[in-house]
């Protein structure tokens, strides 16, 4: 009877982990998307009528118990609109037809009513044509789908504007691709040949190599960005400045942060991931394979590289999955080696050599970072926070399963080895 | 210590210990011992394979049969701890000897184990893999070589019009063969073969059997087998190999009729083993 208690409890508490694994992650993907996705959907614009006769216009961006916070035009600047008004002072609250939204191009947003009158269309501070001029209370549910996914795509192809407070992605969204891409350039012969050389030595030298790696594995990422600090843009930029740069001292080229240096980095800190995936395929190798093609006169070398590297492949690739998650994850380190708020300049561009090393960039990961948590203006920031962690799990998201499918088309020719 | 000269078929060596065939002498061991560790798996084996015949190697579970074959291609060098005395002659080549590289001996005797072990490339590529390794890059030399090895093994008929599939798309049987193709694409001198059926059915094994006969007439096959009455069936010669020791070394039927040890006679009635 107790035994069959204990399996009965036992049940229940495994279904009852998994089930909370599963809601955690259902969870948190809609919260990321209803959050991630609020910003871009046009939001009615109201009109307040207070009881001392004076009449607001404006978005309701917030509120509580007792107060209305309300986005009224931003004439001076972006994020000098809000206003907070008591719950008792407002008469009457309406969605009237014939307001307009403008969205200048600067980012700021004023609110006008038509009223039958053609409403003065105001420019930005340098005469810039306002970017959107709704009329958004009297917008059927498709033309609103329109401006959702007009603004969406601005976001992703535009670079920020107003401090980041405004505008697009785009140059974080490239500089987060890029940099993964790289590490994943990086990190790839090294942790192959990291493993290779644990799989088929014994010795000491095995034994200290993988104690390295595993404590390499535990050490906390923003100790990465200090030691690629030091070791990559103090030691080495620094010296390749000084060999190679000398002239443009002592502004630095390589001396400074840069996407290169944060791409070894990033692969020192996913090297262990790496290794210990492509260890473990390996391992799965049946040694049977190993001892035929030695028995065709093949050597050691010639074993690993025609014929275990190929059939680790899979494994290679699970590795860089792992690696890429990761790699996405961190930006602790990277604001140690060349992440920056505002980048002048793109790290790929169309100027030979179209890849540049030694730049700054931007990245999604401190971009959410600061938005969140640097801007000074919460109401536009912690929505935009929420729409760059969306897009960036959506990035990890797509690397993966590409990363995913590749491997499972090679693992469909090496099926056979698993039995 | 007997010579052998470099040229196989010419001469016969003078003294074999046990019971010298009168053929030429394709694989010489003299006073092989091999240890793995502290254990003595091989105690002083003397053992003259002829050329172009099949040489069974019969013996009880653990006796050594499968040491042996790793001894005579240096297969037991990859083992961390293992130890081997004694001389190892293929055709001229002192296996043994330091300027020896263990490659080349490797590719002179091909092995086949006991499960079929194709890589997981294609029929074609697994073919040409032995191939590749001897630097062999110009297609149309490559496609014949693996033509004349797969009708060697008599897979030619059965695999000609799907060279690119995977070879883990074949039957056992045809794997076995297909492993055998790829051992003989490098033109090995010595065939050897690990209980090669012991993983196939019934009438694999009898087509298996049957392939054994025809490349008996190219090649000197060394074949390690638990079944006796294949051992009778298929070979030539019969070494009985018990506890490391090479206890009897003769003509088969000579040797399952007529036993001269003791050993042997109860191993192959079936009284022990």
């Amino acid at each position: 009877m107790t035994r069959r208690r204990l399996d009965f409890a036992g049940t229940w508490l495994v279904a009852g982990a998994a089930s909370l694994c599963l809601a955690a992650l259902l969870g948190l993907f809609a919260l990321l998307v209803a959050c991630g996705f609020a910003p871009f959907w046009p939001a009615p614009v109201e009109e307040l009528r207070l009881r001392d006769g004076s009449v607001l216009l404006g978005e309701v961006v917030g509120g509580d118990a007792e107060a209305l916070v309300l986005r009224a035009g931003e004439t001076d600047r972006i994020g000098a609109g809000y206003r907070r008004v008591p719950l008792d002072a407002v008469a009457a609250r309406s969605r009237p037809a014939d307001a307009v939204l403008f969205v200048l191009a600067d980012g700021r947003r004023l609110f006008a009513r038509a009223a039958g009158a053609e409403p003065a269309v105001p420019a930005a501070a340098d005469g810039a044509p306002p970017r959107e001029v709704l009329a958004v209370n009297a917008l059927g549910p498709f033309e609103r789908l329109g401006v959702f996914a007009r603004r969406i795509g601005r976001f992703l192809a535009t670079p920020p504007l107003a401090s980041n407070l405004d505008g697009g992605v785009l140059p974080a969204l490239i500089g987060t691709v890029v940099l993964v891409l790289l590490m994943s350039v990086i990190v790839t012969p090294f942790g192959v040949a990291t493993a290779v050389y644990l799989h088929e030595r014994t010795g000491p030298g095995v034994r200290a190599v993988r104690t390295a790696i595993n404590t390499l594995a535990g050490v906390p990422a923003i100790v990465y960005g200090v030691l690629g600090l030091g070791l990559f843009v103090h030691g080495i930029g620094a010296g390749v400045d000084r060999l190679f740069h000398a002239e443009r001292l002592p502004l630095p080229t390589f001396g400074g942060g840069g996407l290169l240096w944060a791409a070894l980095t990033l692969a020192l800190l996913t090297l262990p991931v790496v290794v210990v995936s492509v260890e473990e395929g390996l391992a799965r190798i049946p040694a049977s394979l190993r001892a035929g093609s030695l028995a065709l006169g093949a050597t050691r070398e010639e074993t690993t590289w025609r014929l275990l590297l190929p059939a680790a492949r899979p494994a290679v690739l699970t590795g860089l999955v792992l690696a890429v998650a990761r790699a996405a994850g961190a930006v602790a380190p990277l604001m140690l080696v060349g992440v920056v708020k505002l980048a002048p300049a793109l790290p790929v561009d169309a100027a030979y050599p179209y890849l540049h090393p030694s730049r700054q960039f931007m990245h999604l990961g401190f971009t959410i970072y600061d938005a969140a948590l640097a801007s000074h203006d919460t109401i536009r920031g912690v929505p935009r926070a929420y729409a760059c962690a969306l897009l960036l799990v959506g990035i990890v998201v797509v690397l993966n399963l590409s990363a995913i499918l590749l491997r499972n088309r090679l693992r469909e020719r090496y099926r056979a080895l698993e039995t | 210590m007997p010579s052998v000269s470099p040229n196989r078929p010419s001469v016969a060596t003078p003294a074999a210990p046990a019971a010298a065939p009168a053929a030429a002498i394709a694989l010489q061991a003299r006073g092989l011992s091999l240890w793995y560790g502290a254990r003595r798996a091989l105690d002083g084996i003397d053992l003259d394979v002829p050329a172009r015949r099949i040489t069974a190697l019969i013996g009880p579970s653990g006796c050594g049969k499968s040491s042996l074959l790793r001894c005579l291609n240096r297969l037991n060098d990859e083992l961390p701890g293992c130890r081997v005395e004694g001389q190892v002659r293929i055709g001229g080549l002192d296996a043994y000897a330091k300027d020896t590289p263990v490659h080349d001996l490797r590719r002179r005797v091909g092995m086949v184990f006991q499960r079929p072990n194709p890589f997981p490339l294609s029929i074609h590529d697994n073919v040409a893999y032995g191939l590749r390794l001897l630097g062999l890059r110009r297609r149309r030399e490559l496609d014949e070589r693996i033509e004349a090895a797969l009708k060697a093994a008599a897979l030619w008929d059965e695999v000609a019009a799907r060279l690119d599939d995977s070879a883990f798309s074949l039957s056992l049987g045809q794997q076995q063969r297909l492993v055998i193709a790829r051992a003989l694409a490098v033109e090995p001198e010595v065939l050897m073969l690990d209980e090669p059926a012991s993983a196939l059915d019934p009438v694999s094994t009898l087509r298996f059997e049957e392939l054994l006969h025809e490349l008996a007439a190219r090649y000197t096959l060394l074949l390690v087998t638990h079944n006796m009455q294949q051992a009778a069936r298929v070979s030539d010669f019969t070494a009985f190999l018990h506890d490391g020791r090479l206890i009897e070394f003769g003509d088969t039927d000579a040797l399952f009729t007529n036993p001269r040890e003791r050993q042997t006679e109860d191993f192959i009635t079936g009284r022990y083993g």
